[in-house]
């Protein structure tokens, strides 16, 4: 398997195979069965979000190794309507019609690394790393 | 048969100290291995390849003079196999291939040495030895001028540290992983869940709670869950040094993970005046069951599971409080 | 990939096998709608164990699909959740506030039994 991988998100289905990637990535970086779970799930969130808001979108996968740790690296961009208040959605409890609001929040708990950018009728992408601990 | 296992555990230890084709290729440029030095290696290499006893027999002599290289020359299988790998290795210093084979070979021989307890230092000692005799042959009896032979000889030498970055490599790697296994035992002592009956589970916990041990307990307490299918677990804190809100919060995300699987779980050791620092928090103390001391907390799981008994036992939507 | 709804009593028990899409999830809870109305229900089992990950929009439909059932007089359950799922679904923030969990098929239904009166819910 590649170091970097590319998923397309245009249909519901591709978050599940973006969430599975994912997870085999990871395991092939040596994360336990609990943080391959969570990172699956972080996965699964932000594709799903692309779906949700922008419809289309690319999720990236890279294994990263600085020489002193091992970790991941997920990217998802999309060029959808991006995020009006960043602040707003990046707030617990804050929820949309098509979310339950701890998408975004939650996400960003899970990780180590978490940084969005959004510009209003351009896109968002989201750049989110985990390591081995 | 065991050559084989032998070498397939060498890849698996390549590959878990990382050392892919581009590893090894940055390992390359770091002693500046080029086509060139290939060409002057090829030179001498006749002039090495017959010489090969020799050089093997000079290197373990050398080692054999220390105390500290015991080990290995007490096992006599050990020995042959480290004499059979040195030739191996001089046969590969000169062949002009430094693929993965080759560094497959010199992780085998690090391996090897790492088992038989050899010190760094003393294989450092044996290493340059050895280099010293071929380094001398070379320019004696090199067909050469002096020039071209120190060259040749300068460019074996840098496989010679690329050799010797993947051996001592090899050999902390295998001292960080007997370390990491102690960590990890010591870990697995300090957070322990006890079975105290059939379907209760007890779990102290005792000291300094940080993230990571947090996310230790709460994961092998889910995974006891698991295998011995608690119904009940009584988690008792009073050993925890300060119970502040991120130590709250991580008892809480126990708790609720545990609920998932249908285990019901009672705090005990939260004292009043930490509770109501607590609930000054904001910490939301009323989803979770406590009680003030371990009996009661174990009291209220035997009431609990003779009350479920064998019908079963689930986690309601509200969980009651009995502090 | 539809998931087979059965009937054991008055209970329906739904055993997930592998990775639902969305579009499986759905049907399932449109699925139960259908079923939960149709017969007489007094239980719902949801078996999850096969499941590696459990996602908001996963947890969601679990949620109306125990709403459904309450509004039919219906206890949900839901069992078979890992626990790296759990473990992962807690520190994402995701909640299964106001559904029962067990641990498996078969305390779920001992759970739905139990609270049946008193009556064994193994009706076999």
């Amino acid at each position: 398997m590649p170091d970097e991988i590319h998923v397309p998100i245009e249909r519901e289905e591709d978050v599940v195979i973006a969430r599975q990637k994912g997870r085999e990535l990871a395991a092939q970086a040596g994360f336990s069965m609990t943080d391959r779970t969570i990172i699956a799930l972080a996965i699964s969130e932000i594709a799903r979000n692309i779906i949700s808001y922008a419809r289309r979108g690319d999720v990236m996968l890279r294994k990263l190794d600085d020489g002193a740790r091992v970790g991941i690296l997920i990217v998802a961009e999309d060029e959808g309507p991006g995020i009006a208040d960043i602040e707003l959605a990046m707030r617990d409890g804050y929820s949309t019609a098509k979310s339950l609001g701890v998408g975004l929040p939650g996400t960003k708990r899970i990780m180590d690394e978490f940084e969005l950018t959004s510009v209003v009728g351009k896109g968002t992408k989201i750049t989110m790393r985990r390591w081995l601990r | 048969m065991g050559e084989q296992l032998d070498q397939r555990e060498s890849f698996a230890l390549m590959h878990q100290m990382g050392l892919n084709d581009g590893a090894i290729e940055r390992r390359k440029q770091v002693v500046a291995l080029e086509p060139a030095d290939l060409a002057r290696i090829a030179t001498i290499s006749a002039l090495v390849l017959p010489r090969i006893d020799d050089y093997t027999a000079a290197f373990f002599e050398h080692l054999a003079k220390f105390d500290e290289a015991r080990p290995l020359f007490d096992n006599r299988a050990l020995l042959e196999k480290a004499k059979r790998l040195k030739t191996e290795h001089l046969q590969g210093l000169v062949s002009g291939d430094y693929g993965r084979d080759y560094v497959a070979q010199r992780i085998e021989l690090g391996r090897l040495y790492a088992v038989a307890g050899l010190e760094m230092r003393i294989f450092l000692g044996a290493f340059h030895q050895l280099l010293k005799f071929i380094g001398s042959q070379v320019m004696t009896h090199a067909e050469r001028t002096p020039l071209e032979a120190f060259d040749a000889f300068m460019s074996l030498k840098k496989v010679a540290f690329f050799d010797l970055g993947l051996i001592v490599d090899v050999l902390v790697f295998e001292r960080e992983r007997i370390i990491r296994q102690q960590q990890e035992a010591i870990r697995e002592l300090s957070t322990p869940v006890l079975q105290l009956r059939d379907r209760l589970l007890l779990l102290p916990i005792i000291g300094v709670i940080d993230t990571y041990r947090a996310r230790l307990i709460t994961e092998n307490l889910l995974e006891a869950v698991r295998a011995r299918r608690a119904k009940v677990v009584v988690m008792d804190v009073t050993g925890v040094a300060t119970i502040d809100s991120r130590v709250a919060n991580h008892i809480l995300q126990t708790v609720t993970a545990a609920r998932l699987m249908g285990a019901r779980v009672i705090v005990t050791g939260i004292t009043a005046p930490v509770a109501q620092s607590l609930v000054a928090l904001g910490i939301e103390l009323d989803r979770l069951d406590t009680v003030g001391d371990l009996q009661g907390g174990i009291e209220l799981a035997e009431q609990i599971l003779s009350y479920r008994g064998s019908q079963g036992n689930a986690t309601g939507p509200r969980a009651h409080s009995a502090s | 990939m539809s998931v087979p709804i059965l009937k054991q009593g008055d209970v329906l028990i739904a055993s997930i096998q592998s990775a639902l899409s969305d579009q499986d999830l759905i049907q399932l809870r449109e699925d139960f709608a259908d079923k939960i109305g149709q017969l007489r229900t007094r239980g719902v089992v949801i078996d999850v164990a096969a499941l590696d990950v459990l996602d908001s929009f996963a947890t969601r439909t679990l949620r109306g699909i125990a709403y459904i059932a309450k509004l039919r007089g219906a206890e949900t359950i839901v069992v078979g959740i890992q626990p790296e799922v759990a473990f992962a679904m807690v520190q994402l923030g995701l909640s299964l506030d106001g559904i029962a969990t067990a641990l498996d098929l078969e305390e779920g239904l001992a759970h739905l039994g139990d609270t049946a009166n008193g009556s064994a819910g193994d009706a076999g």
